[in-house]
């Protein structure tokens, strides 16, 4: 078993599983929706890049040829257009099962029903209009691998893992210094008062959706690096997004990060470990969060946090 | 059942009145809290809410904020009516209703424990206004609570229980509202912290706004208010002027 690869490639499941727990932890606690089309959303994310990656291709092939540029306006069409598509995706959620019922009795439950049905009429509408095959998108990080310390590394993995800790780092710097990021985490802590300090729930709702749309959009191009594009290439990360939330302790971004890496490190190890294997990785993955869940049921997230309620 | 109520002759001429509620009757799901209550606050007025707990008090003044389960009856803000009938969606109407005036600090440490105690401060500010101001509004407000210069930085989850009330507090302090609802600004503290805090609340200037303080403590208000509401089981039972009890 070669430990230092599966470092690495646990590394960069924990980068695109995180992308995922992030999002739904940060929408669960700043407008109370477990977000099940957080899946739909991965998809919707994965085809549009792979629309504009198509469409954008001969155009690029004739403006920069096989330079580098080329590349680069590649990479740039992809990440835009599944960013983008994550966040317009982000909006249709919010208008969908947010606007017409956050404010009426079991919102929570509500949120949860409307979101599980778009994310499965998502799934069916792209499986009628692209058909089930998968579908590749253009290496954003080009083939090959280095090696640092003596650890070979893919580029795609090492890819991943950059631009997640940069675009992470990037958005939560954005929630600490920004206005709206000091509304959405004052939200976050305590609606109630959040309201009281005269911040409006409806507004500051659709900048949350948008940008955790966005992280999932960014996860969906990461992970097809790896693996392709099909309708239900969503279902897979939302599950272990939403386990890695929970694990976390729904609300909270250090636990999201840290089950984030644990996960990602279960991952990789038992899919290499001889005598297990990739087949009982969810299994090890289940066992290990229900464990943990019911000795700390509220999470890793409480012994994280540094302050008292 | 209506209830004849005449308001007491405290300052003449009367001023405008800041706060006037009517008729109102609210609740919570099949639990009927206040009884249609008629309630005028003038500008320049401090009063006084008292009564037991479970009485009220907090309802009344989570009713002017649209927080609770039900309501029906006018309020009136300075001559704006942001009352009427609704049946659910507590606290949707609660920002609007916010910034056309009313500042309320609720009840117990309904705070933001991850944030700093000057983010917690700037989240009070929400006008643009206020917002470009928020430095020299801080300034304000730390004069009123001196404490809090030397805890800035500090997570307001991990201030001791005075200090998060004085944040709570302040926090409503950053605007310039013409109403302030303070619901039990002793709830929970020593003497001395709470009287402190009652201190300056009342170091406030009362020009141009009106402030009415919810306390089960009558002796912290006593002498320092300019009128003393009584409620009980829901329904307001006593206005008296100025009170002093020794």
């Amino acid at each position: 078993m070669d430990i230092l690869g599966t470092l690495i490639h646990g590394l960069n499941l924990a980068a695109i599983y995180g992308l995922m727990a992030i999002g739904i932890s940060i929408l669960w606690s700043s407008i109370g929706m477990i977000n099940m089309a957080h899946g739909a959303t991965f998809a919707v994310s994965g085809y549009a890049a792979w629309l504009a990656s198509s469409a954008m291709k001969p155009v690029i092939a004739a403006a920069f040829g096989k330079t580098l540029m080329a590349k680069f306006a590649m990479a740039g069409v992809t990440v835009g257009a599944g960013v983008t598509a994550g966040a317009m995706f982000g909006a249709i959620i919010y208008l969908l099962a947010f606007l017409p019922i956050h404010d009426k009795p079991n919102y929570p439950v509500r949120s949860l029903i409307v979101t599980l049905a778009i994310n499965l009429a998502t799934v069916q509408l792209l499986l009628w209009y692209f058909g089930p095959r998968s579908r590749g998108l253009p290496k954003l990080f080009g083939f090959g691998k280095f090696e640092v310390l003596g650890i070979p590394i893919r580029y795609d993995q090492a890819g991943a893992i950059i631009s997640t800790a940069v675009i992470l780092g990037l958005v939560l710097l954005w929630l600490k210094v920004s206005r709206k990021g000091l509304e959405i985490r004052a939200m976050m802590q305590n609606p109630e008062g959040a309201v009281l300090s005269g911040i409006s729930v409806r507004w500051t709702a659709l900048p949350v959706t948008m940008l955790t749309g966005a992280l999932a959009g960014l996860a969906a191009i990461l992970l097809s690096q790896t693996i392709f594009v099909s309708p239900t290439s969503g279902a897979l990360p939302l599950i272990k997004g939403l386990t890695i939330a929970l694990l976390g302790g729904l609300g909270s971004v250090p636990g999201a990060v840290a089950g984030a890496v644990i996960i990602g490190f279960l991952e990789a190890t038992v899919g290499a470990l001889p005598f297990l294997g990739q087949r009982y990785v969810l299994f090890a993955q289940f066992l290990f969060i229900i464990t943990v869940l019911i000795i700390r049921p509220r999470g890793l997230g409480g012994l994280l946090d540094e302050t008292r309620e | 059942m209506t209830r004849a109520f005449t308001p007491p002759i405290s300052k003449s001429p009367r001023m405008p009145d800041v706060l006037a509620i009517s008729g109102l009757t609210a609740g919570y799901g099949p639990l009927r809290v206040l009884h249609e209550i008629d309630f005028r606050v003038a500008e320049g007025e401090r009063v006084g809410l008292v009564g037991l707990n479970g009485h009220g008090k907090t309802t009344l003044f989570r009713a002017v904020a649209h927080m609770t389960g039900w309501q029906s009856g006018s309020i009136k803000l300075n001559d704006t009516e942001i009352g009427g009938t609704r049946s659910t969606g507590p606290g949707r109407r609660t920002s609007a209703i916010v910034r056309k005036g009313m500042a309320m600090t609720p009840q117990g440490d309904a705070i933001f424990p991850g944030l700093t105690v000057r983010q917690h401060l700037d989240c009070g500010a929400y006008s643009k206004l206020a917002w470009r101001e928020r430095r020299q509004r801080r300034d304000m407000v730390m004069d009123i609570f001196p404490p809090l210069r030397s805890l800035q930085d500090a997570l307001v989850g991990k201030l001791s229980g005075g200090e998060r009330r004085m944040v709570s507090v302040g926090r409503a302090l950053m605007v310039d509202a013409s109403l302030y609802l303070i619901d039990e600004p002793s709830l929970g503290l020593a003497p001395k912290i709470s009287a402190s805090v009652i201190e300056a609340l009342f170091s406030l200037p009362t020009d141009g706004r009106a402030m009415v303080i919810a306390e089960q403590n009558v002796a912290l208000l006593s002498g320092r208010v300019d009128r003393m509401i009584g409620m009980h089981a829901g329904r307001i039972r006593g206005d008296v002027g100025h009170v002093g009890l020794e």
